[in-house]
């Protein structure tokens, strides 16, 4: 996969920090200087090389899954759990406040923002822990200073080798997906999305009841993300009723058919999102001897 | 006049945009050091006018070349432009004529036309204009006051900024690269 920007070509790199403030993120502008700005775009080179390294290429983000620390995945910019991610890199004229780090509390991540020679826009967003995590060591830092080591006063922050996510005209790339899942905000808004994702799913499914599930996932967030990635990879369509209870059956999901729908009993619902996200099976190597299996992480293979 | 951020934070670079007003009202001392006055000898007094002219003058151009040199600039979108030409006939009908017209034969005239003048400059200060500047207007510069694009998005900036810059219209939604001599005014980058 290509970045629709040249790193190579950069005419302007501003620098930003999300601020975490209540009533929901914000994010703002802070000047910086030409020092400053050219070891934001080593940052964004390192973070790019990073994800060239991982040779399998990028796959696409699927909040069920469960990642490593560092990965390459990208989601399209357009994809309902990229909303933030869009609603930042397609910000106009973010606000300007250079005193915001003298209260650092509140920030959470920090960003680049660049366009290139063809007004081509890039965001680089990383979480804020190591970039605050210096100031605890405030009158702990020292510098050569003439002769002697003296206490650094200042209040100094730490800029990462590399970014968590680069954003561009078209994907979000994802390096790191805690960190996307972290600035996305998104465990709430796959909690928030339940209803019209259990909608979607049951337009495709009328004959599952789906009430005690949107019940379950809407207080579940494992659960939630199943069912948004259920969604999302849009193959609910055409499921034989017939087959899906034989899985269920094969699987141990209990199911009950009540006035013509399949209704999931209680403790049951996580099972039963598992074996849409295709994620149960059962194999029988040893003849008479059925195992099953639960998935974590899972990849198509073939057609 | 150009809005300050709708947060409440205290615009940045404030001893900046101080010298900038004064910048923007430095054709008044010339005229006054031309006029001379009969209290003050001189040799002080277009000393003072001519501190006065050159010291803020020299510090906008510091400040320009600090914002060059640091690469200080930022991409603004347009949502919608004002061409603020009149500003500068107002700030030549309503302040350099009136001042350039006053009394100063008396060390009472003279503090009240200072006082006056401090007034003049702290409202030009505290209303953010001072991107009002006869040089930029020699130069062929105009001043355009750009609103943010109303795209729906929350994380859009609400603040309208000053564009400095050579062209003599701006389109909606057209992107400029500026350089920040404040937080609110803008230098057009050279293209």
């Amino acid at each position: 996969m290509k970045l629709n920007f040249d790193t190579d070509k950069v005419s302007v790199t501003e620098f930003g920090v999300g601020l975490d403030e209540g009533d929901g993120q914000t994010f703002v502008s802070i000047p910086v200087d030409a020092d400053v700005q050219a070891a934001l775009r080593e940052m964004v080179a390192s973070t790019w090389h990073a994800m060239q390294r991982h040779d399998d290429g990028p796959t696409k983000y699927e909040p069920s899954e469960k990642h490593g620390g560092t990965e390459y995945l990208y989601l399209p910019l357009k994809d309902d759990l990229a909303t933030v991610m869009q609603n930042l890199h397609n910000a106009a004229n973010l606000p300007v406040n250079a005193g915001v780090l003298a209260d650092p509390t509140a920030v959470f991540s920090y960003l680049a923002r660049m366009t290139d020679d063809k007004g081509r826009r890039l965001t680089a967003l990383r979480r804020a822990t190591q970039f605050k995590g210096i100031l605890k060591s405030k009158g702990r830092l020292v510098r050569m200073l003439d002769d002697s080591l003296r206490i650094v006063e200042d209040s100094v922050f730490k800029l990462d080798t590399d970014f968590d996510l680069l954003v561009d005209s078209a994907n979000v790339h994802i390096l790191r997906p805690s960190g996307f899942e972290f600035a996305g905000n998104l465990q709430d808004a796959i909690l928030a999305a339940v209803p019209q994702n259990i909608g979607a799913v049951q337009r495709d499914l009328p004959f599952v009841d789906f009430s005690g599930i949107e019940e379950y996932a809407s207080k579940h967030p494992r659960a939630a993300r199943y069912l948004a990635s259920i969604r999302s990879q849009k193959e609910t369509k055409n499921i034989d009723k017939t087959a899906l209870r034989a899985l269920c059956k094969t699987n141990g999901v209990e199911v009950q058919v009540k006035n013509g729908k399949v209704t999931v009993a209680d403790g049951h619902e996580m099972d039963f999102l598992e074996v849409l996200d295709r994620r149960r099976y059962q194999l029988e190597l040893v003849k008479g001897s059925p195992e099953r299996f639960r998935a974590g992480s899972r990849q198509r293979i073939g057609g | 006049m150009v809005q300050s951020r709708g947060s409440g934070r205290p615009e940045g670079l404030r001893a900046a945009r101080l010298l900038m007003v004064l910048s923007s009202i430095s054709p008044l001392f010339i005229l006054w050091a031309i006029r001379g006055n009969k209290v003050i000898p001189d040799r002080y007094f277009i000393g003072f006018c001519a501190l006065m002219v050159v010291l803020p003058n020299v510090f906008l151009w510091l400040r320009i070349r600090i914002a060059k040199r640091q690469e200080d600039k930022r991409e603004l979108v347009v949502g919608k432009a004002d061409d603020h030409r009149d500003h500068i006939l107002v700030y030549l009908f309503a302040m350099l004529l009136p001042f350039y017209s006053e009394d100063l034969g008396s060390w009472r005239y003279l503090g009240s036309s200072l006082a006056a003048l401090t007034f003049i400059v702290f409202l030009f200060w505290h209303l953010n204009l001072h991107y009002m500047n006869l040089v930029f207007a020699a130069r062929g510069y105009r001043v355009f006051t750009i609103y943010p694009p109303a795209d729906g998005n929350r994380l859009t900036g609400k603040a309208s900024h000053a564009l400095i810059t050579r062209r003599v219209s701006l389109a909606s939604g057209e992107r400029i690269i500026a350089y920040r001599l404040s937080d609110t005014v803008y230098l057009e980058a050279d293209q």
